[in-house]
């Protein structure tokens, strides 16, 4: 069997140019062109870099040019980057999609599509189950403008695939990932030394590591299934033991004036929080990863717990309190 | 013979033994553990487990269910048990000592205090104690402060998804199928059980193979007399129902203190339902049937212990 022919969106992000590196240096591909507005500054070595726009109709002609049998699609933006619009970061999601998927239309070789989407679809609702399965994404109204995006992406690939049997469409549905050298919602939150949370309340949340993270995507580009599959790191972590954990102190706040005083906060090293990570705050969200052991054939290294731990740890935060009274 | 020294002896004996760390060139944190080493071991232990909980070294599970707070309550809720409800349980060894089993219990009472008490009847009459997860009305969960106690105790959010993945666990389950049904009845229809709507904790029960155990439980019907609600104020908080009640919401937060009824709680045969297979799930009839089954069972068991009881209060 000749090696696999991969494209890679995203290719500039931290994930994209590591899943982009270890993909080439994988024996079973062949060929990986990674494609980013901005294409990542360190060497990547095996990798054919491509400079585009994905939200560009010149997708059209880069995609089948490329000759791929597969397409991984890591260009889902979670929150906007430095100077990008929430207008910007809708058009890069559900745009940029529909313009991938197009060209993937007029590319007869494709097999495979593996999409680095967002469990976020899934809300955060205080009559939530404990653990979302794949087939509940509609159980919930969609509420914030992040959570319609990802469910437009979801239908434009489920569409796809309904109308090409014959390629394999993997839906991810990620939780917000956690470690020391990804930059995200979670991170940044627990970088500032007091955090606002909500008055009263104490959500499960749940996170994946980064390692974890990779080796998901990984795992899923080598052994694809059909529709949607959860990637979290195991179990479930209380927000206060999380932010004891981490040192670090909370200001509870009343629910009608979260956002307000979140927004206050922004001196002291308070990330702006998105929607979706307010309601993350308030009711929390945890997903179910039986899809991703048994058919994808990937078992998480770290639970939650275990996740948190390991970036505290490594970042030089964990607290032990417990050492301190003989 | 030592006498235990009073909390503002140990505050002094603490304070005193920070000092002289702090004297000898000690960092606060050093410091603050030669005041406590200073202390009598039971103060010491008290101290050192609410410094390692602030520290956020503490167990919950995936659930949120943390047995070391359930502990900490528990002092509560034996009083509760023993004093204030009068508490006589019966029965509570048929409840299965290990694997996955399936509680139905009547539900009254506005506030979720039946599943208080018929988890620490568990705790106490049981030969091998297990605390049993209740499956909670969501609108709980809405609450500020409400949502965690309930979640540290054994609470889950009432779907029969959460139910099934606990059994699956082969935890122990409690549901009240009347569901709000049965907490927002008014007080003319105590002791007389509501609809058990269409049978999904038998379903859960027979996908799961776990057996179905009744309780009937007296006295909970007394302990908010509901005799009428406000339908706008419901609106306006978002809850099912809005009660008034003798005392509630007319005294305010005193209002919603509990009468002293005396209780009863009783634990039927359990009702094996593993031999029907996981396809049974399918079949409406014996889904209704069994549903059936168990409300006859609680609501004979109910009637009963009224008659037991004798009067509510006394």
């Amino acid at each position: 069997m000749a090696g696999r022919r991969v494209l890679i969106t995203g290719v500039g992000s931290h994930m994209g140019a590591t899943v982009a590196g270890r993909l080439a240096a994988h024996p079973h591909f062949d060929h990986v062109a990674g494609l980013d507005t901005r294409l990542p500054s360190e060497r990547l070595d095996g990798v054919e870099l491509i400079q585009a726009d994905i939200r560009d109709p010149a997708m059209d002609t880069i995609v089948p040019g490329a000759q791929v049998d597969t397409v991984v699609h890591n260009q889902i933006v979670r929150r906007p980057g430095p100077g990008m619009s929430s207008r910007a970061m809708h058009d890069i999601n559900v745009i940029g999609s529909l313009q991938l998927l197009t060209a993937c239309e007029r590319s007869p070789t494709i097999e495979t599509i593996v999409i680095r989407g967002s469990a976020g679809i899934y809300g955060a609702e205080p009559n939530a189950p404990q653990f979302f399965g794949e087939e509940m994404a509609q159980l919930f109204p969609l509420r914030t403008r992040f959570q319609r995006d990802v469910s437009e992406i979801e239908n434009l690939f489920a569409n796809f695939a309904a109308r090409h049997p014959d390629v394999t469409c993997t839906m991810l549905r990620y939780q917000p990932g956690i470690g020391p050298s990804v930059d995200t919602q979670v991170t940044r939150y627990l970088a500032a030394r007091l955090v606002p949370t909500y008055l009263g309340f104490d959500p499960r949340v749940q996170f994946v590591h980064e390692d974890d993270a990779l080796d998901a995507l990984m795992a899923a580009v080598e052994r694809p299934v059909r529709g949607a599959v959860n990637v979290a790191g195991p179990g479930s972590i209380g927000l206060t033991r999380l932010i004891r954990a981490a040192g670090r102190a909370s200001l509870p706040v009343a629910a009608p004036v979260f956002g307000a005083v979140a927004d206050a906060m922004r001196r002291l090293g308070v990330p702006s929080l998105s929607e979706d990570f307010k309601r993350l705050l308030r009711w929390g969200r945890a997903v179910d990863t039986a899809r991703l052991v048994d058919e994808v054939g990937f078992t998480p290294r770290y639970s939650t717990p275990s996740a948190v731990e390991d970036y505290l740890r490594r970042r030089g935060g964990l607290r032990l309190l417990g050492g301190l009274v003989p | 013979m030592t006498r235990q020294p009073d909390p503002i002896e140990m505050a002094s004996l603490f304070l005193r033994g920070v000092r002289s760390g702090l004297d000898a060139g000690l960092e606060l944190p050093e410091a603050a553990a030669r005041g406590a080493a200073s202390l009598p071991r039971g103060a010491r232990d008290r101290l050192r487990s609410a410094a390692r909980r602030f520290g956020g070294d503490y167990g919950e599970d995936e659930w949120g269910f943390d047995a070391e707070f359930a502990d900490n309550v528990e002092p509560l809720a034996a009083f509760l048990y023993e004093r204030w409800w009068r508490v006589h349980a019966e029965g509570a060894e048929k409840v299965p000592a290990h694997g996955r089993a399936l509680l139905a219990a009547n539900h009254a009472g506005i506030l979720p205090w039946d599943a208080v008490m018929i988890s620490t009847a568990i705790m106490r009459e049981h030969p091998l104690p297990r605390q049993p997860r209740f499956l909670v009305l969501d609108w709980a969960f809405r609450l500020p402060y409400v949502s965690v106690v309930m979640r540290k105790v054994g609470g889950v959010v009432a779907s029969p998804h959460n139910a099934r993945r606990l059994l699956e666990q082969d935890e122990l389950v409690a549901v009240f199928p009347e569901g709000v049904k049965g907490t927002g009845k008014p007080y003319s229809e105590r002791y007389r059980l509501q609809r058990f709507g269409r049978g999904g904790f038998v379903e859960i029960a027979l996908a799961t193979g776990a057996p179905i155990v009744p309780v009937a439980v007296v006295g909970s019907e007394e302990i908010y007399p509901k005799l009428g609600e406000s339908p706008a104020l419901a609106r306006a908080l978002g809850a099912p129902f809005f009660p008034l009640t003798p005392t509630f919401p007319w005294l305010g937060a005193l209002g919603a203190l509990p009468l002293p009824s005396r209780w009863r709680i009783e634990f039927c045969d359990p009702i094996a339902t593993a031999h029907y297979g996981p396809e049974a799930v399918r079949d409406r009839g014996l889904v209704l049937e069994l549903s059936e089954r168990v409300r006859d069972t609680v609501q004979r068991k109910v009637l009963e212990n009224v008659v037991k009881r004798g009067p509510a209060f006394l």
